[in-house]
């Protein structure tokens, strides 16, 4: 209990550093913000806010931070601030700390001395080392919070008085590209505020072990935004601009269904960009109806092929191969299957089914490149399932007298099926995207006018193999791969659209069947986790 | 391995008993298959053996009869089925465990005998060629695919080490971060949306990363960095990153996840801070799963091809330095195979094989070293899950 009250109490004093470091913590959080804001050319860089240029303000706002923390650790040394910092802010921090000085320390000599290892090294290394001593040898307080505050200052100082500005370049001999001061302010400040963060959370909980706790946690948790924000970004440019492409024409009551036999037309969802042939000379919007009817046909395929065949293996595998050489050597192939690049699946299917089977790109061998994909994962995850089912399920239907495959087939088979099939879904969800094999074993032209009419073109014949089908043995489109062509292909045939648009459009439905895969997906492993737990 | 070595005399006498044990062995299990399965189950294993090897055979020869060996497996099947059933079902579940093994030897021999032309022609030269003797001034990394006869795949080997390590650079400390923050940091509400949603951005094709790389990133460094070209090696190894995280951040969190929640408690127990048992207790336990995570992240960006071939310059040739990530070169050894492999022939087609070989082997290692890793990290916390 003492514990507890300590802590308020030095909670309840703390308050004005705990003030402070919120304060800095919010400059820098809108520091990052806006940086990415310019980084992301959601705004211009020469633009002036209250007199000053964005750079500038930049710049100032880590002159904020780095003056802010050196208040507060110089404040917490002077035990202005009540905080319970350790006797050193730990080697790992002078490491990183260190290697910062050393850069810039690099950086500068190389402005002041010119370009010449020999001169700028040792200077690098000197300051670095200076930065190391300066982390590790005073305590925490002033440890964490001088060096980083100081490249802080130095260089906000540097972009607020304005040594940096949009018009500035760096073009350094060893790259080819040039980097403009407009891209590489906000690059470092972005750098610059996750110190900040870091430092100024240590500084938020009294430094010490709490102090650290708060720190890596602000730290991780940023980069971890960032990440997120990158995917809602990813997700957000597809929807934007494929969102006009894919709705053209489209309307909930403009379409007409004719009802049979009837004789009467109902109003009906009209959706030209899904439901219209992408080439062709009468059509006015250009859809990807081939490409979608040829990824359905590529998925059937692969299922049909690679769900038996991973279920039969994973139940021989479970039930009935002992535990041994040969079932390491199925583990280490599986595995092996699971992660050879797609490119190199598409190589295998040019060298041994195209000659065999159809002779140039066809659905058929698609099919089956797809389901060699898809093989694995059904394996992996259906022993997965298999092997979660109880034994005593196993043992009490044996006890019934039943044989061995009655008990796999009426008792195991059914426990493992929610797994299974949550397999298979996120599987699918991963061939359905799926482009390299494509080129090399599937696609046709790049603007498909009709779509491939596999049911109607079956024939019988005298001749082995006695069923032929033109339809499976000749090229189609795909949904990603008739992104790609629309990529690769010079200029679209249509006015209607531009190239790009048609893409984003492309790329908008893709996204649509593979995300909803995995939200399918995803959600049943969900529902079945919890149904197990209950 | 300080096994004594057996005396030269004593070899023959071991290598005869071990074969006689052996032969014993398959007498036995073949006299227990005999004596517990009926005749007909018997017939019915052996026809549908043959058939399947016919069947194999004949697809191999690229005949016509192929249906021939199909049909009669589909009717001993049907017949079997109905009259044996788990003879049947045993078979069938067999034949498809040995199908995936054969798929994989089956990629491997394929690959292999494709690439031999190239290797015959090239030799070692093949892997190792910077420089092409049949131009009039041999320069380092120009002229090595296709002219004079040469294929070399040196500059895509080193274009797929450049973008392999920009991509691990950024996948690798943002993934484990990521990993960190949803296993020990996020409270239990946060994760259950970060979570699914980190799996769904595994999911996003890569086609799609590849279209927005194209037209948003390539277009951004063109634009503000002035690179040569638009399309670099640094633009394509970011997205590429933007790829592999996902991978890397599900293994690593379910490394973490692994670690026994015994092992976390006695660490709070003493004392210490969440975050004090996170480094010093979780991260070290879990180390090699984590490690496991981020080597197979590496073997997904290596295998990566249509964002990587949207997005590079197809130049092939060795930037200058080495490390200018923004030079106008750009090819990986995936890009190569998936751009050039529609209309290649001959040597061309057989070099893209040995591309391919080249591209097996490192994904094939980097997967077998995880597993290993893997493997150990379970051995080390006592198989517990």
């Amino acid at each position: 209990m003492s514990n507890v009250e300590r802590n308020r109490l030095a909670g309840a004093d703390s308050t004005v550093g705990d003030l402070v470091s919120t304060g800095i913590l919010g400059v820098a959080v809108l520091t990052f913000l806006a940086s990415w804001v310019l980084l992301l050319q959601w705004a211009d860089e020469t633009a002036t806010v209250a007199g000053l240029s964005v750079l500038k303000l930049l710049g100032v706002g880590l002159v904020v931070v780095g003056g802010g923390l050196a208040g507060l650790g110089v404040g917490s040394r002077l035990d202005y601030v009540d905080t319970a910092p350790s006797s050193t802010a730990g080697v790992t921090v002078g490491v990183v700390f260190g290697l910062l000085w050393a850069i810039v320390g690099g950086l500068a000599a190389t402005l002041v001395l010119g370009n010449d290892a020999a001169l700028w090294l040792p200077v690098a290394a000197l300051v670095g080392i200076g930065g190391f001593l300066v982390s590790v040898v005073p305590r925490e307080d002033v440890g964490s919070t001088l060096p980083v505050a100081g490249i802080l200052l130095l260089l906000g100082g540097f972009v607020a008085v304005g040594g940096i500005n949009a018009g500035w370049t760096w073009s350094p001999a060893w790259s080819s590209a040039e980097f403009p001061g407009s891209e590489l302010v906000p690059i470092l400040v972005v750098f610059g505020t996750l110190l900040g963060a870091w430092s100024a959370g240590k500084a938020k909980a009294g430094f010490g072990a709490e102090g650290r706790q708060t720190g890596a946690y602000y730290l991780v948790g940023s980069v971890v935004f960032g990440m997120l924000g990158v995917l809602a970004l990813l997700l957000a440019f597809i929807v934007t601009n494929g969102l006009e492409t894919m709705l053209t024409g489209a309307s909930l009551t403009g379409g007409r269904l004719a009802v049979p036999f009837v004789g009467v037309q109902l109003p009906w969802i009209e959706f030209p960009f899904l439901l219209n042939q992408t080439g062709g000379l009468y059509v006015e919007v250009p859809g990807v109806l081939p490409a979608v009817v040829g990824t359905l046909w590529l998925v059937f395929g692969a299922i049909t092929f690679a769900v038996p065949l991973g279920i039969g293996a994973a139940v021989f595998l479970t039930e009935y191969a002992e535990r041994g050489r040969f079932t390491q050597v199925v583990e280490i192939a599986t595995n092996g299957l699971w992660s050879t690049p797609s490119i190199v699946f598409g190589l295998f299917g040019l060298a041994f089914l195209v000659p065999r089977i159809s002779g140039g790109n066809s659905i058929v061998v698609g099919q089956l490149v797809l389901g060699f994909m898809l093989l694995p994962l059904v394996l992996i995850t259906s022993r997965e399932a298999i092997l979660a089912v109880p034994d005593a399920h196993r043992d009490a239907s044996a006890a019934l007298g039943v044989t061995k495959w009655q008990t796999i087939r009426s008792v195991v088979l059914p426990a493992a099926m929610p797994g299974t099939i949550t397999g298979v879904i996120l599987g699918v969800g991963r061939i359905a995207g799926e482009t390299a094999p494509l080129l090399l074993v599937f696609g046709g032209a790049p603007y498909p006018s009709n779509f491939p009419n596999v049911l109607g073109s079956f024939q019988l014949s005298a001749q082995p193999p006695f069923v032929t089908n033109e339809a499976l043995l000749s090229p189609a489109s795909a949904l990603p791969y008739q992104l790609y062509s629309t990529i690769t292909a010079g200029v679209f045939p249509k006015e209607i659209f531009s190239n790009t648009e048609f893409g984003w459009g492309t790329a908008l439905v893709l996204l649509l069947v593979v995300v909803g895969l995995y939200a399918v997906g995803v959600g049943s492993r969900l529902y079945f986790r919890r149904k197990l737990h209950e | 391995m300080t096994q004594r070595v057996p005396p030269a005399r004593e070899v023959p006498t071991r290598l005869r008993t071990a074969v006689t044990r052996r032969v014993d062995r398959t007498k036995q299990r073949a006299h227990d298959y005999r004596s517990r399965t009926e005749d007909g189950a018997i017939a019915m294993h052996g026809i549908v053996i043959v058939s399947v090897l016919l069947t194999f055979l004949l697809f191999l020869a690229g005949s016509r009869w192929t249906v021939l060996p199909v049909l009669s497996f589909l009717g001993t099947m049907g017949v079997g089925w109905t009259r044996y059933q788990a003879e049947a079902a045993k078979a069938l579940t067999f034949l498809t465990t040995v199908a995936t093994v054969s798929i994989l030897t089956l990629i491997v021999a394929f690959l292999l005998l494709e690439s031999i032309p190239a290797v015959r022609a090239m030799g070692v030269g093949l892997f190792t060629r910077v420089r092409n003797p049949a131009m009039e001034t041999p320069t380092l990394g120009q002229g090595l695919w296709g002219r004079g006869g040469v294929w070399s795949l040196t500059p895509m080997m080193l274009g797929t080490a450049i973008t392999t390590l920009i991509a691990t650079l950024i996948a690798a400390p943002v993934g484990v971060a990521g990993a960190v923050f949803v296993s020990e940091i996020a409270p239990g509400r946060v994760r259950e949306v970060v979570k699914p949603g980190i799996e769904l951005m595994a999911g996003i094709p890569s086609i799609t990363y590849g279209f927005i790389g194209l037209t948003i990133v390539n277009q951004y460094f063109y634009a503000e960095f002035g690179t040569p070209t638009i399309g670099t090696y640094f633009a394509a190894g970011l997205m590429i990153g933007i790829m592999a995280l996902p991978t890397v951040v599900t293994v690593a969190e379910d490394a973490l996840n692994a670690v026994p929640e015994e092992i976390k408690s006695g660490a709070l127990a003493m004392g210490s801070t969440r975050w004090q048992t996170t480094k010093s207790v979780t991260i070290p336990a879990g180390l090699s799963g984590v490690s496991a995570g981020v080597l197979l992240g590496v073997g997904r960006a290596m295998g990566e091809t249509m964002a990587a071939t949207v997005m590079l310059t197809h130049t092939k040739g060795f930037p200058s330095p080495v490390f200018d990530v923004f030079s106008r070169y750009g090819e990986t050894l995936t890009t190569v195979i998936a751009f050039e492999g529609g209309n290649a022939r001959d040597i061309h087609m057989s070099a893209l094989f040995a591309a391919g070989v080249v591209l097996f082997v490192m994904v094939m290692l980097l997967s077998v070293t995880s597993q290993y890793v893997e493997w150990r990290m379970h051995q080390k916390l006592g198989g517990e899950r």
